[in-house]
Formats: C-alpha cells, structure tokens, sequence
C-alpha cells in the first residue's frame, strides 16, 4: 500500500525509525524486568547499572517464601471464573441479539453504555450493598462484580463474530432438524471458537488488570496482584525488588496468552470497531 | 414421495407484502421450479414452505397434513442453499451425515446412508476431506449429498447453481435432474435463470411481485405465454415486442409496413403489441401472398459460432432476428425477413395474450 | 401481529394455532438473554438508584440520617473548588494526552504500513504496553522516572553533560509530564495498532486512483484516507476519552494525586470522598454528577459516529 509521500522515507531510514519507536515502547519493560534481577546494591546503585553482573532470583524467591505470591493465584482464580461466566452468559445474550435483534438498538446502545460507566462510579454503591451483604473480600464478591462487568465486553463482541456467520449455516441446521438451542451449541459456537477464545482472553486480561474494583474491595483475603503491586509503594522508600519481580509475575501471563492472538487482537481491543 | 399443497399463501414484511395470495398444488414426484426477476417472491416462498420464514395468512400442506405450525425440522424437508451451506469445522462426510445424526440414526445406518448418496454423487473419495479444501462444483455436490442422504418429504433447492461458473452449471443442472429421475422425490427449485427453469422443469411457476404470473409445462409457457411478461421472461435472446395497429386485414407496424393477421389471435383491433421471437425470423425467398414478410436494414451483427444475431430497427424500436450462421456478414445489408406468423403471439395493451 | 386481520385471507383457522407456534422462538430470545440481563442490572441499574437515592439523604461517617435532604449536596458540590479543580485536572490529561497518542499513533501507523522486513515483530512487540496492567505500567515509571536511580535522569544527564536529579513525581512542573508521558507509553500503541489496521484496509485503487489524477500527497490523505480511516479514528478517541476521563490507576501508581491535590482527578478525589473521608452522600451527588455528565456526552457522540451496530 502506497499511502506515503511520494518521495517517501527509505526502506532503510524508515527501519531505523521504526527500532527507535520500538526501543522507546519496550525499554520501560527491560527496565522493569532486569530490576527484578538486580541484587539490592545494583538496584540502589548510582548511576543506575543497566545489566546487571550476574541474573539472580532471589527476589522471586522471597515472594515465594513470604506467601506474597498468593496474590497471583487470587487473581487466577477471579479472573478465570468470572471470564468463564461471562463468557458463557454473553454468548448466549450475543446470539440472540445478533440473530433475532432482541431488543432492539436500544437495548444494545444500553448493553455497551454499561462498559463506559467509569469504575470509581459503580464501586461506591456496590460497597455498600457488598457491606451488607458480607461479600466483601470474598472470592465470590469479585468473580461477580467481574462478570457484570465484562458482559457488556462479551456481548458486543461476540455479537459481532456471531453476525459473521452466515445466517444459511444455522437455517441448514433447523430444516436438517436442531433445535434452536441446538443451533446455537453445534452450529454457532464452532463457528466462531476463533473469536470466542479471544474475546475471553482480554475478558481475562481485563479482570486480571483491573484495580479500583480489587482495592476497594478486597483486605488481606482476596487482594489481587495489582493491588499486591501497590503495597510495596512507600512513601520515600519503594520495596523496589519485590514491585519490579511481582509485577513481572502478573505481565508475563498476559504476553504469552495474547501471542497467540494476533489474528483477533485489532478487533478485540478496538470494541469490533476494526475487523484486521 | 409427497405431494404439496398451497392455498392462499400470503406474507407481509411490516406494510410491505412478498406474497400476494399463492394458490399452488404440486403433485407426488414432480419437479416443480419456480422462477421470477429478484424481488418477485419466490424465495421467500420457498423459505416459507421450508418454515424458515412465517407466513401471514393461508396454509402449507404436505401430504394433506398443514404443516404451518410445524418447526423447520419437524416438517422432514431437505434444502440445498444457494452458498452450499456446508459446516467448515465438519469434515464431507460429517456435512453430509449432520442431518442424520441430528435425527439420532445409528451409526451403522448413517455409514451406510452417506456411502450411498457420496456413491450417488460420485464424491466418494472426497469424504474425509474439508470444505475448505473442495472446488465449488464439488461443494455443491456435498449439499445435494446432505440433502439426498435424508429421507425427506420435499426436496427445496435455493437457486443452487448460480454461484458455479458457466460450464460446471451445465453440468451439475444435467446431473440434477438425472438425480431427480433415480429417486424421485417431489423437488421445489427456485433460479432466476430461464434456462434452468425450462430444461429442468416438470412444471414451471413464473412469480411476478408476489403472485404466480402463469404455471404449466415449459415448453407449454414457451409457445403459449399467457402475458407479455411471461412472452418476455421466457427465452433467449428476449421476445422482441413491437407496436402495431391491427385492423381487420392485417398489422401496420411503425415503419408502416403490414404484416398479415396471426392465426391464432383473436379479432382484436387497435393498438396491440406484436411478440416474434428472434428465431421466428428467417430469409425469406421469393414474395408469397398471405405470408410475413418485413425489410430490413441491418444496423448490428452479432455471430455466436452456430447462429448470428442481426438487429434492426423496426420505427424507434430494436429488433433482434437470429440467423443461420454467415447469412448476414456485416452491418448495413438489406434483407427481406420472413415472419413465422403461425407461431407469434399477440399482446392487448394491458399485456394479455390474445387468443 | 394479526392486527389488521384480511377479510380475504384464505383457508384460515391458522391464527390461534399461529401464537402456538411462534412461542418458542420467541421465548428462546429472551430465556438467551436473561441470565446477562440480569447480571448486567446488577451493575448497569442498582449503582445508579442507588447513586441517585444516596446523593439527596445526608449519609456520612458520623451520621446515618437517610431522611430527603433536597439537593444540599449538589448545591455544595458547585461550589466545591476542590471538585472543580479536579475535573479541570481531569480534562487536562483528556486535551493533552488523546492528541498526543493520536498523533503519534497515526505516524507510526504509516511508518508501519508500508512492508519492511520484521513487520510482524515490531506490531507485536510494540503492542505490549496496552496489556500491562495500569498498575504495573504506573510502577514501571516510577522507577524509571526515580531522581537517583532511574535511567530518565541518567539519560538526560548525559545530555546535558552533568548530573540531572529532577524530582519527576513531587516537583510541581514535572508531574503533569511524567503522567502523560506514562499514559502516551502504554497507550499510544493503541492508537497506533487501530489506525494501523484501518490504514491496511484502505481501498488502495482509490488511492492510486487519486494519484493518477493527479493529487497530491495532502489531498489524498485528506479526501480519501481520512474519510475511510474516520470511523476507526472515531472509536479509537471515543474509546480513549472515555479511558481517560476516569484515569485512575495510574495516577494512584505515581502520585497518588499529588504533591498535594495538583494531580487530583475527578475518579481520585471521588475515593477519597467515599473510602477516606466517607461523605457518602456527598460522593453519591458527585458520581450520579459524573453519570449524567458521561451519559449526555457519550449519547451525542455516538449519535454522531454511528459505530458497526
């Protein structure tokens, strides 16, 4: 595609340009990561060393040895169920909106509006009632609130991916005798497995990440790894070790996960805007 | 083998009405094809007898059982879509065996089904292999697969070949109608392409904006259209329709020359419209009495290899005649036509043929 | 759907058995639906009432009186100055940051869409950042902005050939840069991963076409790119203000919304109303604020854009 000037970058001056943007987006990263393998006197060393003599975990290992890790199978757990309901529930919701256009456009104007409520809106009342009801800092107080959360997410996008799906598939499957719901688990869902997957890795990702709900949420039971991360902040002094290795434990999950997404990765952060 | 009946068969989409009043019987075993410019109904009649789409009034009845009510697979109706429909993540035999395992029929007879139908179809070797991987004339043999295997009441074919190119049509539309021959069973198809419709047909159902416009044998509606709509749908290249002034002793066309009396038309005098096919034209020889005959300039020569189309001017309007290969070379050439009036038909000014 | 019943119509009797019929389609729809619905409302419904329920009784630490107080809280809540601050400091990042990721985006949407050896590694590569959780992208720079040991100072030490020790999260004029530069790095890949995908799919026989005619490079850009990459840009900046106008995490990863209350948004001072200082009527008043001010604009805007429906 020829969108450029016409007496456009070289090839050459546009690679160098563009290892210059890629040092800039990925060096905070490196920066993160090799303090997790610095020893204290590298990491409070001034100027501040850039590799370090030799790669040690011992960081890693306090974590471990102080339960601190924890946190990570926490949010594991929380992120996993409540993207397996959602999931599940949105799908289901997806499919008849997408195919008998349940509701209308109201309803579905209404479905995404939910997403662009702002957290820090949602989370004062949900306190309240989580108060009262004893959820908080509870496993299933937070697997809730997530689901809720995300289903909008869900069902925009897997109303998108099911409209894909050519609409004789499924009348093929009704005269060849399914049933309707049939339909939906034989035909439907094979269908679009692709984006199923995808949309509940960043439903996952999503979860994982998130931390106004977690902070006000949980105490010292369910707290999740970002809000672990902002316990080692002090005021003068940062636990620099254990924030640089802890949030190195709850960033590689999602790199290795969202790899083998690049096919549905434009459309899964773009709300479907983009289909790639 | 079942027969189908429709009466009064109507369909609104809000205000707007797809279906008129359809009143239609097709007997046990026929093969019966609708046709008609896109818009003029007869998918969603085809989708309505299938149970994909509801209808607003009248009813569907297969073997006197109305089956109005009836859910898509509790009607026992077999359909081939237009894009194959096939499942990709279904290997060719599984697509072929999806309605028979949707029906919970044992394994061993499910083998036994399918290998008949792949025999059938000649897509044996084909059958553990995946959609994705199948030419487009092999697809459509897959969907008819899955139609066949199933033991269905009707078959409903939706416009199946036009997604194929020219020449595999030709052949799958042989092999269709070869396949209804060895088994049989009452077929519904509906294409917008005459040609299909007429070699295909048993009975021909031509629909024009939610109502049948004439239903018969095809070569039936071919010679004897009962309207000029039907006149013009039916052939190729078109019927040409000229005006003329009929009075007691022949046709004045608008160039002024005369043609003599139909023989089939009524007395009807007046402005009429006269319908001559192209391969209704021929050279004429030496003058006769009493016969067409019309001189021509022509302005266009069009050879096909077997035929050649000449068009010429008859007034403003454009004539096309289709000749013997070489007997016109080049625009320009005069020529004295004959008119085959045994066979035109004659059309009132609202369209009806005049008998 | 019978309503206007046709005194033609033939072979009838269909009509009550029709109702019959159509139920389980009809009931599926909604059995598909109901369990989300449901647990949508948890969070889509209840808060609001909620919310709105909250903000005119006067409930706070000291008090429980759940009696209608009228609107003293929002009367108090316009003169608030610190609420005020806050949503200035709040659209500060919005006005700031989104034309910044935008542009920068968009330019290394074309330095991308031509081929170039190692294409694929470097969009996903550059597209890391947008996954880190905003915690963690806040801890990241608040290391790598540290006056003593952060490789900033360092660099800009070697620039301007001594030592460099700004103080990038306390002193004043520094901590607007610092959070934007941290929000332009994790989110500009964004921007650039959407604009580069609509780029991709620009109709390139439109563009050679425009080139054929003549057009310049501007021209082309402005008549037939820009008008096939809106929609795209369109969601992008509605997606990212949206992000932006309840920028939290990042600021509590920096600076906590200091020094003082300088860096204070709207979704900061909100906690500190609610889980600090626990004015629950108040910050009720304040968030259905919020809620109502989003609703009306969110509703225009998208009126406005028509997204894939």
């Amino acid at each position: 595609m020829r969108l450029r000037p016409e007496r456009g970058l070289g090839l050459v001056l546009r690679f160098i340009l563009a290892l210059v943007v890629l040092v800039f987006f990925l060096f905070p990263i490196y920066w993160l990561a090799i303090i997790s393998f610095k020893t204290p006197d590298e990491i409070f060393s001034f100027p501040p060393v850039w590799w370090p003599e030799a790669i040690q975990f011992a960081n890693y290992a306090v974590l471990f040895k102080d339960g601190d890790v924890e946190t990570i199978g926490n949010s594991l757990f929380i992120a996993g169920a409540s993207t397996l309901v959602a999931t599940l529930l949105g799908t289901m919701c997806a499919y008849s909106i997408a195919r008998f256009r349940t509701g209308g456009n109201m309803f579905s104007d209404w479905i995404i509006s939910n997403r662009m409520i702002p957290p820090i809106v949602i989370v004062f009342p949900i306190f309240l009632l989580f108060v009262a009801l004893g959820l908080v800092d509870t496993y299933i107080g937070l697997i809730m609130l997530y689901t809720a959360f995300n289903l909008p997410y869900v069902i925009w996008m897997m109303r998108g991916y099911i409209q894909d799906v050519p609409v004789e598939l499924e009348e093929a499957a009704l005269v060849d005798g399914l049933t309707r719901f049939e339909v939906f688990r034989k035909v439907v869902l094979p269908m679009v497995r692709g984006g199923l997957f995808a949309t509940a890795v960043f439903t996952f990702v999503f979860a994982w990440n998130e931390f106004i709900f977690a902070l006000v949420l949980t105490r010292n039971e369910v707290t999740t790894f970002p809000v672990q991360v902002t316990h080692y902040f002090g005021g003068q002094s940062n636990l620099w070790a254990k924030i640089a290795a802890m949030s190195v434990l709850g960033t590689v999950p999602i790199f290795i996960v969202v790899a083998f997404l690049q096919r549905f990765l434009v459309r899964g952060i773009s709300l479907g805007a983009v289909k790639g | 083998m079942s027969q189908l009946e429709i009466t009064g068969l109507r369909k609104h989409y809000g205000s707007f009405e797809a279906l008129k009043g359809i009143d239609l019987s097709v007997p046990e075993g026929e093969f019966c094809v609708f046709v008609g410019p896109s818009g003029c109904g007869k998918s969603t009649l085809l989708r309505t007898i299938a149970g994909l789409e509801e209808s607003s009034h009248g009813t569907i009845a297969i073997d006197g059982e109305v089956v109005n009510d009836l859910r898509p697979r509790d009607r026992n109706i077999a359909m081939v879509f237009q894009n194959y429909a096939l499942y990709p993540y279904l290997s060719v035999f599984e697509n072929i065996a999806f309605g028979l395992r949707a029906r919970r029929v044992a394994d061993a007879e499910v083998n036994r089904r399918v290998g008949e139908a792949a025999e059938m179809l000649g897509i044996t070797p084909l059958l553990d292999r995946q959609p994705r991987q199948l030419s487009g004339g092999q697809r459509q043999r897959v969907a008819i697969g899955r139609a066949v295997v199933r033991d269905a009441r009707l078959f409903l074919f939706d416009e199946p070949l036009s997604n194929l190119d020219a020449q595999l049509r030709d052949g799958m539309r042989a092999e269709i109608k070869r396949l209804h021959g060895e088994i049989g069973k009452t077929t519904i198809y509906v294409t917008h392409d005459q040609i299909e419709a007429m070699t295909l047909a048993d009975r021909i159902v031509l629909l024009r904006e939610g109502r049948i416009e004439q239903e018969g044998a095809p070569l039936d509606m071919f010679e004897r259209p009962r309207t000029r709509f039907v006149a013009g749908f039916l052939g190729s290249p078109q019927m040409n329709f000229l005006p003329v002034e009929a009075g007691a002793d022949g046709l004045v066309l608008a160039d002024g020359q005369r043609l003599p009396r139909p023989l089939n038309a009524s007395g009807a005098t007046g402005s009429l419209v006269l319908g001559v096919r192209p391969e209704h034209f021929s050279r004429a020889g030496e003058p006769v009495a009493g016969e067409g005959r019309l001189d021509i300039l022509v302005d266009l020569v069009q050879p096909t290899g077997t035929r050649t189309y000449a068009q010429f001017r008859v007034g403003a309007q454009e004539v096309t005649a289709e000749l013997p290969a070489h007997s016109v070379e080049a625009p320009g050439a005069r020529l004295a036509l004959a008119v085959d009036m045994a066979r035109v038909s004659l059309f009132d000014a609202d369209g009806i043929a005049l008998r | 759907m019978n309503a206007n019943a046709d005194p033609l119509a033939v072979g009838g009797g269909a009509p009550p058995k029709r109702a019959r019929r159509r139920s389980p389609d009809r009931a599926f729809r909604y059995y598909m639906i109901a369990p989300a619905v449901f647990v949508i409302l948890l969070i889509g419904l209840f808060p609001v009432i909620y919310t709105a329920l909250k903000s005119v009784q006067n409930v706070n630490m000291f008090d429980m009186d759940t009696s209608y107080q009228g609107f003293i809280h929002y009367k108090a809540l316009m003169s608030d100055t610190r609420f005020w601050l806050a949503l200035a400091h709040t659209l500060i990042f919005v006005v700031v940051a989104l034309p910044a990721e935008l542009a920068l985006g968009l330019a290394m949407a074309y330095l991308f869409v031509d081929r170039m050896p190692g294409r694929p590694v470097f969009v996903t590569l550059l597209v890391l950042p947008v996954l880190v959780s905003p915690i963690v992208a806040g801890a990241t720079w608040r290391l790598m902005l540290d006056n003593r040991y952060g490789p900033i100072n360092q660099i800009l030490g070697w620039i301007a050939g001594e030592e460099v020790t700004l103080l990038w999260l306390v002193d004043p004029n520094l901590v607007y840069p610092a959070i934007i530069i941290a929000e332009i790095w994790q989110w500009t890949p964004f921007m650039f991963l959407l604009l580069w995908a609509a780029l991709s799919n620009v109709d390139q026989s439109q563009v050679e076409a425009a080139e054929l005619d003549g057009a310049s490079w501007w021209r082309t850009f402005r008549l037939v790119v820009l008008p096939a990459i809106w929609p795209v840009v369109a969601i992008a900046v509605l997606i990212r203000a949206l992000d932006l106008f309840r920028l939290f995490d990042v600021i509590w990863a920096l600076t906590k919304g200091g020094p003082g209350t300088m860096t204070e948004t709207i979704s900061i001072y909100a906690y500190v109303l609610g889980f600090q200082q626990f004015e629950t009527s108040y910050t009720a008043a304040m968030a259905f604020v919020i809620i109502v001010l989003l609703a009306v604009t969110v509703t225009i805007v998208l009126r406005r854009i028509e997204i894939d429906r």
